[in-house]
């Protein structure tokens, strides 16, 4: 199956539901074939934009441009767009040929045809031999399979995923993660995903759209999104960070009785920076190692409050000038530490890895 | 493809205009007719002369304190009555409550006459009671006729209220308190009773509605003591004063308005209130409180079934209360209709329930799923039917349709047409609640994937829809069974039914065929219920059974 689907524009698309505003300025240019997340937490607006691409909700102004065509007022039915839903929102009345073949049927598809469409859909999605049941006879990860084949049966131009893995069990997310990713490749189509969890976005997209009070703050490949957050919502909300809210003070941060060296520090503006960095980035000070390697007012003894064994890592919770912070470590390293509650150890903040910003996003906890 | 973004606007419009010319238009007829002199409608005819006159008139004014006082106090006696019972079936641990639940649903099976049809052969001046057991001259015509058997007809419809609000009020609430050192009877005025208040008063207005536009029960029980609604009728039938008849329609339409329209106002806040929560089990009760609202719950179901048991034993005896030998003399009606009556019934019941059902459905699936702009005025006129009583909307239709022109007028399209309008807000609040049920985003499915309105209506919300739409069919032919109020006016000497034929045949003194035609309606509606359930059953989906057709 080759590719079909062109370029898809977002040329400075609102939406306001009376006074509030749901989508705010958005200008986006899909790639044909490229595969993009909005990434948000709820009432972001990341829906409602998925619904005006789609056509099921109509903008307040701006344009939705396909192939070089507005298409702001072709209905839904006809813009032949696949969507899946959070819900799978499977016909209950109809087996699971019944719903693969439902969007053939309506492009009158002769029966044969349909059959044999139908049968390369379900082996595609690996239910050949489910054909002949009912949704509520299947599990909730075969019906969004189902769901899934269902919409990428009439050969959608864009395929547009409402959180579609949201209802599912963890194990059967991840499965079902890489289906999705494997028949975005397979199929070559342009697919929008909308969720709310980041470990979901960064392992599907090309790139990641971070969306908040209706505007993408932020859009690049997850690579850039983990590593350079471009306010500290995203910094927050995309895997975590540690921040430090400090004073400009000599070219370096007080920290309360720490002054922290901090590379590139932006000396202009305001004296209060806010710095955060994320618990991987904090290094463990390896005492066999020289003291060269480390800048010395970037060292601190701490004491470990809370241990969380995670597996591959180790999550230690301390408490440095007031402040809860974390860090990662490996289960080796711990293992070498043979940390215990209450036990100080020393930690290593490198100045390279803060990044700087001017104001502080709240976490909601 | 076009025609797509048509169909949605026409078939509102085309709804809106049917509740118009057969809602409105009606209504106006009979506002026309009160308030102008003639029923001519010019600034110049306005008068107020008609309202004057009734009162100043002390014998059509007493129909109005009549009216109140028996609603009062039929809607005091059944919020009291129903709550316990209600109380019973959701708050305690008594047995047989399948069986108490189905019964206190039996009025709805019978025409709204059945309960002063019984209570004459029990308390009457030749009451099977009052003259032969007790010997006494004492009998229950008049207010307390009246109040009896409205109390016997509006139990099935205030216990669906309370039921529901008792049963989604979460018991733990009571558990907690309990846990808090309350006593049993601090829980019970404290928790229980404020938490089911919109209940209670919602069940009190509709009892009062249903009570004063009621007309079978009053017209037979009542003897001398007239209420609105039989005024109404003697009237327009007595003495072919349009004019009046109108005005005290008018009359009428005041109290059963603002009762609707509080009942409305509070059966909104019922559902805020009611949450998905799911519902413990309720803890054991104490025996003293199951054997107590065990008899309890035996007397009202026991006085139900004695209405019932009446009317059909006295259908197949010979001379009640004097010869008990069995016969069917009855049953072969003495007046002209007799059986093509039922016939009659019948398929006008059937027509109704396929039309309503469906037209409910369209109406429905246009105003919650499609969302038009004129929603809101749509919903309007959906609601308004409840609020008018059938015997006023009855009234209209002859104001409004009785000329040459209206081709319907005078043949049982009319009578089709009343009781599918007189029925639709019920029928539509059932069917959004459906619709509700499906989830918004399977509709989207099927557009997303190139369903047009037609193919997603017919393959996706209809099929899905199926149990509901049938309940609605069963809803609407069991109202058009029953029905007197909204017909009688429309019945003519060529099309009869069989619910009026009850108040004809009582009448004319023929009250044993009265009963057996009342048997005969009341096994017909059993038949259709006993369908639905099967019905139900097949198709997979718990029957509602008759609290969703209420």
């Amino acid at each position: 199956m080759e590719t079909t689907s062109k370029q898809l524009v977002l040329k400075n698309i609102n939406k306001q539901f009376g006074d509030l505003v749901a989508v705010k300025d958005v200008d986006l240019v899909i790639a044909p074939a490229e595969f993009v997340c909005f990434l948000g937490p709820s009432g972001c607006g990341k829906t409602t934009l998925l619904r005006i691409i789609t056509g099921f909700e109509q903008q307040t102004s701006g344009d939705v441009i396909y192939d070089d065509k507005i298409i702001n007022d072709v209905i839904p039915q006809k813009r032949d767009f696949g969507i899946v839903f959070q819900s799978y929102a499977l016909f209950p009345n109809m087996t699971v040929h019944q719903n693969v073949a439902f969007g053939l049927k309506m492009r009158n598809m002769p029966p044969k045809l349909i059959d044999e469409r139908v049968g390369e859909i379900l082996k595609l999605v690996g239910l050949t031999d489910w054909e002949r049941h009912y949704p509520s006879q299947l599990s909730g990860g075969q019906q969004q399979r189902v769901a899934l084949g269902r919409a990428i049966a009439i050969k959608p131009k864009v395929l547009l995923l409402d959180e579609p893995l949201s209802a599912l069990d963890a194990k059967i997310r991840i499965r079902l993660r890489t289906v999705i990713k494997r028949l975005q490749e397979e199929l070559g189509v342009t697919m929008i995903y909308v969720t709310h969890d980041q470990e979901e976005a960064l392992a599907l997209a090309d790139r990641v759209a971070i969306m908040r009070d209706g505007e993408i703050r932020q859009i690049g490949s997850p690579w850039e999104i983990y590593k350079q957050p471009k306010t500290s919502f995203i910094a927050e909300f995309v895997g975590t960070s540690n921040f430090i809210t400090g004073k400009k003070k000599n070219g370096k941060v007080q920290f309360g009785r720490l002054e922290l060296a901090v590379t590139n520090l932006d000396d202009s503006g305001n004296e209060t920076v806010y710095l955060a960095i994320r618990p991987e980035n904090i290094e463990l000070v390896d005492e066999t190692r020289s003291s060269e390697n480390y800048l010395a007012s970037n060292v601190v003894e701490v004491a470990a409050e809370v241990i969380n064994f995670l597996g591959a890592i180790v999550r230690i919770t301390f408490i440095l000038e007031e402040e809860e912070m974390l860090v990662d470590i490996s289960e080796k390293a711990f293992e070498k530490l043979s940390l215990k509650r209450k036990d100080k150890f020393k930690l290593y903040f490198p100045p390279d890895e803060f990044h700087q910003y001017t104001e502080l996003f709240r976490k909601l906890i | 493809m076009e025609i797509d973004r048509f169909i949605i606007p026409t078939v509102t419009i085309f709804i809106g205009l049917i509740l118009c010319f057969f809602m409105l238009f009606p209504l106006s007829a009979i506002l026309k007719m009160s308030f102008f002199k003639g029923g001519e409608f010019a600034l110049a005819n306005f008068t107020l002369v008609n309202f004057q006159k009734y009162f100043t008139t002390a014998y059509t004014l007493r129909a109005l304190w009549h009216s109140l006082y028996v609603s009062v106090v039929t809607t005091i006696i059944v919020t009291i009555i129903i709550f316990f019972y209600a109380y019973a079936m959701t708050r305690t641990t008594i047995r047989g409550k399948t069986f108490f639940r189905n019964v206190i649903m039996l009025p709805l099976v019978a025409p709204s006459i059945v309960q002063a049809l019984a209570l004459i052969y029990l308390f009457g001046r030749n009451g099977l009671i009052t003259a032969h057991l007790l010997k006494t001259d004492w009998n229950i015509y008049g207010a307390t006729g009246i109040i009896v058997s409205e109390v016997l007809y509006c139990l099935p419809h205030a216990f669906v209220i309370l039921y529901t609000t008792l049963s989604a009020v979460d018991i733990r609430l009571d558990e907690a308190a309990e846990s808090l050192g309350a006593s049993p009877f601090k829980v019970f005025t404290r928790i229980t009773l404020p938490s089911a208040k919109y209940g209670i008063f919602s069940a009190a207005a509709l009892t009062f509605n249903l009570t004063i536009t009621d007309f079978g029960n009053p017209v037979v029980i009542g003897a001398n003591y007239n209420v609105l609604a039989t005024e109404i009728y003697a009237q327009v039938t007595n003495l072919y004063r349009f004019d009046l008849g109108a005005t005290i329609s008018i009359i009428l339409l005041v109290p059963s308005l603002m009762a609707f329209m509080l009942n409305y106002y509070i059966s909104r806040k019922t559902f805020s209130m009611i949450s998905g929560a799911a519902r413990p089990v309720i803890p054991p009760s104490r025996p003293l409180k199951k054997i107590s609202y065990s008899i309890y719950c035996s007397l009202v179901t026991f006085a139900i079934f004695l209405v019932f048991a009446t009317v059909i034993i006295g259908s197949f005896v010979k001379i009640w209360p004097y010869d008990w030998s069995l016969t069917l003399a009855h049953y072969s009606f003495p007046s002209i209709a007799g059986y093509s009556a039922i016939w009659t019934s019948v398929w006008v019941s059937l027509i109704v329930g396929i039309a309503g059902a469906f037209i409910t459905l369209v109406a429905g699936y246009v105003m919650e799923t499609r969302r038009p702009f004129f929603k809101q005025t749509i919903y309007l006129l959906s609601v308004m039917p409840a609020a008018i009583p059938g015997l006023v909307m009855g009234l209209g239709y002859i104001l409004a349709f009785n000329k040459p022109y209206y081709f319907f007028y005078g043949t049982p399209w009319i009578i089709v047409i009343n009781i599918v309008i007189c029925n639709f807000t019920l029928g539509i609040l059932a069917s959004i609640s459906n619709l509700r049920n499906i989830d918004p985003s399977i509709e989207e499915a099927s557009i997303s994937l190139g369903g047009d309105t037609f193919r997603t209506f017919f393959r996706i919300i209809f099929p899905l829809s199926r149990v509901a739409f049938f309940q609605n069919f069963v809803y609407f032919f069991m109202r058009s069974m029953t029905t007197i109020s909204a017909v009688i006016f429309l019945v003519s000497a060529t099309v009869h039914l069989a619910a009026i034929e009850i108040i004809m045949l009582d009448n004319d003194g023929w009250t044993a065929s009265a009963n057996a035609m009342c048997t005969c309606i009341i096994v017909i509606v059993l038949i259709m219920l006993g369908i639905l359930q099967i019905v139900a059953k097949k198709t997979g989906q718990r029957p509602e059974g008759m609290t969703s057709a209420v």
